[in-house]
């Protein structure tokens, strides 16, 4: 059990360090370096070789790659990204509070779709084949098909132009309470809501029926223990290791979701601050975000395999063995 | 299975055969939409933001005044050329080191996984946007950005399904009669799989044309004035107010085709016996 506990810390440990080479490389050793990247066409016509030059030694960029990446990865895993090439902001004082506000809204997010797609995946899996399931089935593919900004913007016509309830975008400075946050996050949540809880009360709904399917389940089954039972205390227990066992693929989702709903409604979390900095060829900035979310998600990935670790029987056995 | 019981299966569904309606539809406008569209789609030829129905302008303008139907009816081909090639080539790299991870396993198949692993722990658009900061925005790097994003994910499936076939008595049988490593992938393994590869290619096809058209409303996909749904969809929002339709027909659009994919494509997986929702992400 413990040598299975640390080879799996290990490899989230070799993994983060891969992400960071491949963050890394794909931004400043491939095409160049950082001010490769930064610099348009325009800068370097009105740019002369030693002003180049001279930037280039005050960021340090002189020095090979290796030593560059060390450097930018042993900051970023305690906590500094560095700064911007602009003017020279630190990028975590940048994105400290998009990062914040962010987390609030995965969270309302989260609160809400996990608990609505368990019940409506472990409903249309028992009722199976069923009417009810059908319909259900299709209106979960119709409700992931459709963009999360098509979504959004719908949501926008019908409560902003049409029945003028709420602003178009929302004019929040980044630095807004908690409260504030609050009253503007109901329509990019809602947005969000709407295809996650399609997508994920289907993979529930596939886990809930094999569940139903084992060995175990049917034991319960033999024992003479009332359908109820069997269902509320053997198989809606058992269909929560397939939910971790899918937690980072949600987490992955919804990372994508905040980037696109933030800019649909303009609210200032991490999504608008990565397209911004996209925009401004800010290498760092966008670097500092996609190393920071993927190390959140293998961070969550661990998690949940530690989870399983401790529910599953049969894991925690084949593992000690 | 035979093929007529699979066609009696989509039949019966109707949902599979809306799904497949809507994608008929779709690739017919596609492909004939240079001949069929009434205007050139970068020539300004009215009145901007005329409404739907006004004369000579089925659908009305955009913004600065082109026909918003024949930017509509281009405006899915971009992105469809896109998704197909990035898919196919992922699809078909994902096989080859899914498959070949499976027989040769040991090291090699190590390697991969971690890759595979490493791979999955960068969101998609995250990706892209990486790749986009680096190499600047084209329809290039976007099909390399997305065709890698799609990879891990398909090598798993694939991967897994493989395992099931490479200890099975034929694929050992001829490792034994010492048939090339090369022989066995083509001749044992790879039609073996092909069925989960269709399933992960329509599966896949239908959520990256989602994610290229994210992409484009983000301002990281295919960029002006080529037309775009989800480039028309960014644009439209700044005219929100005074012309929801040009933000609405758009999304009608994308999300007819997106959906019709989706039905289209579960209906294949369970007609053939696989269950679609695990191979989504």
């Amino acid at each position: 059990m413990l040598m299975a506990l640390v080879r799996r810390l290990m490899l989230s440990c070799l993994i983060l360090f891969m992400v960071a080479v491949f963050v890394f490389a794909a931004t400043e050793v491939l095409p160049g370096d950082a001010l490769d990247v930064y610099l348009s066409s325009d800068d370097l016509a009105v740019m002369s070789e030693a002003d180049i030059d001279e930037m280039r030694q005050r960021f340090g960029l002189d020095r090979p790659a290796w030593v560059r990446f060390w450097e930018w990865f042993s900051g970023a895993i305690f906590g500094d990204l560095g700064k911007t090439l602009i003017d020279e902001r630190d990028i975590v004082d940048l994105i400290w509070h998009p990062l914040l506000n962010s987390v609030i809204l995965g969270a309302i997010i989260t609160a809400i779709t996990l608990p609505t797609a368990f019940t409506i995946g472990s409903i249309t899996g028992y009722k199976r084949g069923s009417r009810t399931d059908a319909a259900v089935s299709t209106l979960t593919i119709v409700g992931y098909s459709i963009p999360d900004f098509v979504i959004g913007n719908v949501l926008i016509i019908l409560f902003a132009v049409w029945l003028a309830l709420f602003p178009a975008v929302i004019f929040v400075f980044s630095n807004a309470s908690t409260s504030e946050l609050l009253a503007v996050s109901l329509l990019p949540a809602l947005t969000v809501i709407i295809g996650h809880v399609a997508h994920q009360s289907r993979l529930l709904r596939a886990g809930f029926i094999e569940t139903m399917n084992s060995e175990f389940v049917e034991r319960a089954r033999l024992s003479g223990l009332s359908e109820r039972r069997v269902v509320l205390r053997h198989a809606l227990p058992a269909s929560v290791i397939p939910m971790l066992n899918s937690l980072a693929l949600y987490v992955a989702g919804l990372l994508a979701g905040l980037v696109v709903v933030e800019r649909v409604f303009g609210y200032p979390g991490l999504g608008r601050e990565l397209i911004e900095a996209v925009a401004r060829r800010e290498v760092h900035v966008v670097q500092g975000i996609t190393f920071w979310s993927a190390s959140f998600i293998i961070l969550m990935n661990l998690l949940a395999d530690l989870a399983i670790m401790a529910l599953d029987p049969r894991v925690r056995s084949a593992k000690s063995a | 299975m035979s093929e007529a019981t699979t066609w009696n299966r989509i039949q019966r569904s109707p949902g599979t055969m809306i799904g497949l309606a809507l994608v008929l539809a779709h690739a017919l406008v596609a492909i004939f939409a240079p001949w069929i569209a009434p205007y050139e789609v970068t020539s300004i030829v009215g009145f901007p933001m005329s409404p739907i129905g006004t004369p000579d302008f089925l659908l009305g303008t955009d913004n600065i005044g082109r026909d918003y139907l024949s930017r509509l009816m281009m405006g899915g081909r971009t992105s469809i050329f896109v998704a197909l090639v990035a898919i196919a080539g992922s699809v078909a790299g994902a096989s080859f080191l899914a498959i070949s991870a499976a027989y040769i396993g040991g090291h090699y198949d190590d390697i991969v996984m971690r890759i595979v692993d490493t791979m999955l722990a960068i969101p998609g658009i995250l990706f892209v946007a990486l790749i986009v900061t680096g190499f600047g925005r084209s329809e290039a790097v976007l099909i390399f950005a997305i065709g890698f994003s799609y990879m891990p994910g398909a090598i798993r499936v694939i991967r897994s399904h493989a395992l099931t076939i490479v200890p099975l008595g034929y694929v050992q049988a001829a490792r034994l009669r010492g048939i090339s490593v090369f022989r066995i992938f083509l001749r044992e393994l790879l039609p073996n799989c092909i069925e989960i590869i269709t399933v992960e290619f329509a599966l896949r096809m239908s959520s990256s044309i989602l994610a290229v058209s994210a992409l484009s409303f983000l301002g990281l996909g295919i960029s002006p004035p080529t037309p775009d749904w989800g480039l028309m969809i960014a644009e439209a929002v700044k005219t929100i107010y005074a012309a929801p339709m040009l933000v609405l027909l758009p999304s009608l659009f994308i999300s007819t085709l997106v959906v019709g994919l989706n039905l289209a494509s579960d209906g294949l997986a369970n007609a053939i016996g696989l269950d679609a929702a695990r191979g989504l992400n």
